[in-house]
């Protein structure tokens, strides 16, 4: 299904996802981020990307898995917490994001499946924008095999054709959000399929970041396991957690109990990073990957050696907001390519 | 003005000679409009270094973590060290001598003055481009700045994006050095040392709260800026769950009882804590770089709660962290003159 | 709705024997499933065991899959979760989910002589498949067991020893001996190397500490075991247990998953990562 939708009428279609939660980005505190839209709210698309992924609507930062109670020497009491969400629509979600939550699919699925995630994850549906040109210098979605307005992972690909939008239902999913708003749609005719083939074409004209010969950068990595290069490069590295919390596609966690008055708490997940010097730190104090060298090797060896082995795609859509925001300048495309030299 | 060729002509000397073994300096990164830090150990490489007000970092960090790293003794001794230091930053190494974090000879001060200007604050720029970033950026005469955007330039007016603590600078020229580039200059005539947190503190504390409230929920506790505060040197941080140190000898029982002051979930309460702890821990010791601020990803005003504290030190004691290296720092210290209400 | 599998199931804690004692004391359990839930385990894998408020902790399995009344864990007092299992009373119910990671491919190995060298609390890995082959003894040739503790006080399992003596060729070593120690003074690959087995239609079987590990391989390959015949454990941090955590992974393999047992074979092939 293609439709056309003029920029005024967006926010009656919004009007009419009644009892669903709405998302889309908002500027606020000098950053894009995702924020809840109210019924007949407006709806600023002219965001770049969102400082936080998509990935949190399906893998929020914080999720409890149970409460507990249990007194001393008693039975302990389980209450699981498995999150009854209503249906969720997310707009404005850059195709990079989009691109992700397959990726996190597959994480989330393979051998055992997280209730957790796919209570949130099939109540979600993600309406896309195509980037018109890039919306940061870092971009390099095509560098890894997406593009600036791929469907992957999308349920609806919306395209800015100046005073209005093209409007692709993707999956049924899409198709049934597009229809609660029939009639704020038109046909989409002949000229404005040309004009969409045109814009997208456009689009993938604009500069990014290339990253040479994808197929071979698994060897690569491979080759430079016990390499220099991997310390060279996290040299200034500081250990933080941006690159992971921000990125559309990492998923390490943390599960701790925490306390919530006496003899009950809960048991919790968190999001973890490979970063943080505990992350891999057995009780005994020995660290399998005890240097920041070893951690940025891990980072892009996940996203560009393991996660190809185990599933046959990149970990990593481009989206760039591991290098824009790193407040050191680590920059996953000079690694790359630096580990390709050598 | 400076010239960056002052900078590298400098640390060529001194690494041809000998006096460094190494300089801490700015280069140009492949990320974007930022420069990025470097270390170099050959004097051919000082062609690379960079001078311009994309130099945010304060890079005494770099000295801490290069004790940390020699202590683990996993690199090359790279001391003497030469740093190419702001005004702000040099405070950071006066702070941290005064703490015997290093020694004196172990540190080469390559001091720039900001000289009435300063370096760009990135969350102005995105605010003024709505998210979208300059490819480069350029002082521009005295009072402004030149960014250069896809399919354009721009001109700027300094105030507009120049970060607020080089606003309200109070020594713009860095006062511990070695050498010193560019024409000393004090306060800025921007704004008042203070002026944000003085006019934060025009808010009612139930405003205020809630506006902290707001900030503390929006954090990730991704501890960049615990990780990028020089002054956070701390093998092992009270308020950070990550950074647990574990020797052969620490026994079960130490490891089991350690107290989680807080819970790795990033709830309000929690997230207070963890900013409220690190600010107080910096009392006294905050050179006001900027720093936590800076690299916050969802952009939390953190510079406000340790200025707030600085302020308190500067009214209370007219202490000023890393003004004086000849001062004693302030929580060792104590004055007959001092007030001390509290005590009686 | 579907299964959960971060809810554990509960157990009782129905028994607690002090292995050995000092600052890395080991206790062993015996844990029931009073709710008649459980589930079935082969040799090699693991459960996460947690004291809630505490936190989880994945422990081996260290009791045979023929036993069905209990599952056995052997724990070394570490750190939060160990410490307070160490701290639990017979009567404590307690958390468990399981089984995870792979095994020990035993149905592979009949017919061969089995050699076990086990060191400190590395034996408790590798104690569910000595259990396995003596209890079925008839599928496998010769089973000899190396096992070494710093001293006669650190050996694990000692009224079980006893036992296997009648049914394996028992081999224990210490590394300082007290006075009447009958057994092999030195540390354990050189008491392996002392008695030397044959590898011919062999499998070697280790865990240990890792400085250990390391010389045992040297040593089965001296005296002529093939990569192949050679089988070990190993042990990363583990939360989730079930390879979605993100930090137990050597190169592309989750150990929690793919491990904890691999042959020497294949292990050598994986980086060092553990």
């Amino acid at each position: 299904m293609e439709k056309i939708l003029s920029k005024e009428k967006l926010r009656e279609w919004v009007g009419k996802l009644d009892g669903c939660e709405v998302h889309a980005p908002a500027f606020a505190d000098s950053v894009w981020n995702y924020a809840p839209v109210q019924t007949g709210g407006d709806i600023d698309l002219s965001h770049t990307n969102t400082v936080g992924s998509v990935k949190a609507f399906a893998f929020p930062q914080r999720e409890v898995f149970f409460r507990f109670e249990q007194a001393k020497g008693g039975a302990p009491v389980l209450t699981a917490t498995v999150p009854e969400p209503r249906p969720t629509v997310v707009f404005g979600v850059r195709p990079c994001d989009g691109r992700g939550m397959p990726r996190n699919d597959k994480v989330f699925s393979a051998e055992f499946k997280d209730p957790y995630y796919w209570a949130r994850r099939e109540k979600l549906t993600l309406v896309g924008l195509a980037c018109n040109e890039p919306h940061s210098p870092n971009c390099f979605c095509q560098s890894v095999g997406g593009s600036p307005h791929s469907e992957e992972g999308l349920d609806v690909l919306m395209t800015d054709l100046g005073d209005r939008y093209h409007v692709k239902a993707i999956t049924p999913k899409g198709a049934e959000a597009m229809e609660r708003a029939g009639d704020a749609f038109n046909e989409a005719g002949a000229a404005d399929q040309a004009e969409v083939e045109r814009v997208h074409a456009e689009s993938r004209q604009q500069p990014q970041r290339p990253i040479g010969d994808l197929a071979a950068i698994p060897e690569a990595i491979k080759q430079n396991f016990d390499s220099p290069v991997w310390a060279e490069m996290a040299q200034h590295c500081i250990g933080c957690g941006i690159c992971t919390f921000l990125c559309p596609t990492c998923h390490c966690f943390d599960i701790n109990d925490e306390a919530t008055g006496a003899n009950k708490g809960e048991r919790v997940r968190t999001w973890d990073n490979c970063q943080f010097p505990d992350f891999t730190m057995h009780t005994s104090g020995h660290n399998p990957r005890h240097d920041l060298g070893a951690r940025l090797r891990q980072r892009v060896s996940h996203k560009f050696l393991y996660f190809v082995e185990n599933h046959k795609t990149q970990q990593c859509t481009g989206c760039g907001r591991c290098i824009s925001e790193c407040p050191v300048g680590i920059d996953i495309v000079a690694v790359l390519e630096r580990v390709g030299q050598s | 003005m400076v010239k960056v060729e002052d900078i590298q002509q400098c640390a060529a000397g001194l690494l041809e000679k000998g006096q460094v073994k190494s300089v801490l300096g700015f280069r140009r990164g492949t990320a974007g409009a930022m420069a990025e830090p470097c270390t170099i150990t050959e004097a051919a490489e000082a062609g690379t270094l960079v001078w311009d007000p994309t130099c945010l970092n304060n890079l005494a960090l770099y000295l801490v973590k290069d004790r940390k790293q020699q202590a683990a003794s996993k690199t090359p001794d790279i001391r003497p060290i030469g740093i190419v230091a702001k005004g702000c930053d040099s405070r950071a190494v006066a702070v941290l001598l005064q703490e015997n974090y290093f020694k004196r000879e172990e540190v080469f001060v390559i001091g720039v003055s900001c000289e009435g200007t300063g370096v760009i604050d990135p969350k102005k720029v995105a605010t003024l481009l709505k998210g979208r970033s300059p490819s480069r950026v350029e002082f521009d005469g005295a009072d402004g700045f030149k960014l250069t955007l896809r399919g354009g330039e721009m001109q700027v007016p300094a105030r507009e994006i120049l970060a607020d603590r080089c606003l309200e600078c109070r020594a713009a020229s860095p006062a511990l050095n070695d050498v010193v580039f560019g024409e000393p200059s004090g306060e800025r005539g921007y704004a008042t040392p203070f002026h944000a947190a003085k006019e934060a503190l025009g808010a009612s504390e139930t405003e205020r709260w809630a506006a902290w409230e707001h900030h503390f929920d929006r954090c990730l506790r991704c501890f960049a800026c615990r990780s990028v505060c020089p002054m956070c040197y701390c093998p092992e941080c009270v308020v950070d769950s990550t950074s647990f140190v574990i020797e052969p000898q620490t026994s079960a029982e130490e490891k089991a009882n350690r107290i989680k002051w807080c819970e790795r979930s990033p709830n309000t309460s929690e997230s207070a804590v963890y900013h409220l702890t690190r600010a107080i821990h910096l009392a006294g010791r905050c050179v006001d770089c900027g720093e936590c601020e800076r690299v916050c990803p969802v952009n939390i005003p953190l510079r406000l709660l340790n200025t707030m504290l600085e302020m308190e030190a500067f009214e209370m004691f007219h202490y000023q962290a890393g003004h004086d290296l000849s001062q004693a720092s302030l929580l060792s210290s104590f004055r007959d003159e001092d007030p001390n209400s509290f005590i009686r | 709705m579907m299964d959960n599998i971060y809810l554990p199931q509960v157990g009782r804690i129905a028994g607690i024997e002090e292995e050995t004692q000092g600052a890395r004391a080991i206790k062993t359990f015996k844990v029931e499933f009073p709710n008649g839930d459980g589930f079935e385990h082969a040799c090699g894998q693991c459960a996460m065991l947690s004291i809630f408020g505490r936190g989880e902790s994945m422990i081996s399995i260290a009791s045979s899959p023929l036993v069905k009344d209990y599952k056995q864990f052997s724990i070394m007092k570490m750190g939060r979760v160990t410490t307070a299992f160490h701290d639990a009373q017979v009567g404590d119910l307690i958390g468990i989910r399981g089984p995870y990671g792979n095994h020990f491919p035993m149905a592979d190995w009949k017919g061969k002589d089995l050699v076990f060298i086990g060191g400190g609390v590395g034996l408790a890995p590798i104690w569910p498949v000595i259990q396995t082959a003596v209890a079925q003894s008839s599928h496998y040739g010769k089973i000899t067991v190396f096992y070494g503790a710093r001293t006669s006080r650190d050996i694990m399992y000692k009224a079980d020893f006893e036992r296997l003596r009648g049914l394996a060729d028992v081999q224990l070593s210490v590394d300082a001996p007290e006075q009447g120690w009958q057994g092999y003074t030195g540390f354990v690959p050189a008491n392996l190397m002392d008695k030397a087995p044959s590898p011919d239609n062999a499998i070697a079987i280790t865990c240990g500490p890792p400085i250990m590990i390391k010389f045992v391989i040297q040593n089965l390959q001296k005296l002529g075991f093939a990569d192949e015949q050679i089988y070990t454990t190993i042990e990363n941090k583990m939360k989730c247990g079930i390879g979605k955590c993100g930090r137990c992974n050597v190169g592309k393999d989750y150990v929690c998953v793919k491990g904890p047992v691999y042959s020497w074979a294949e292990l050598k092939t994986l980086p060092q990562e553990y």
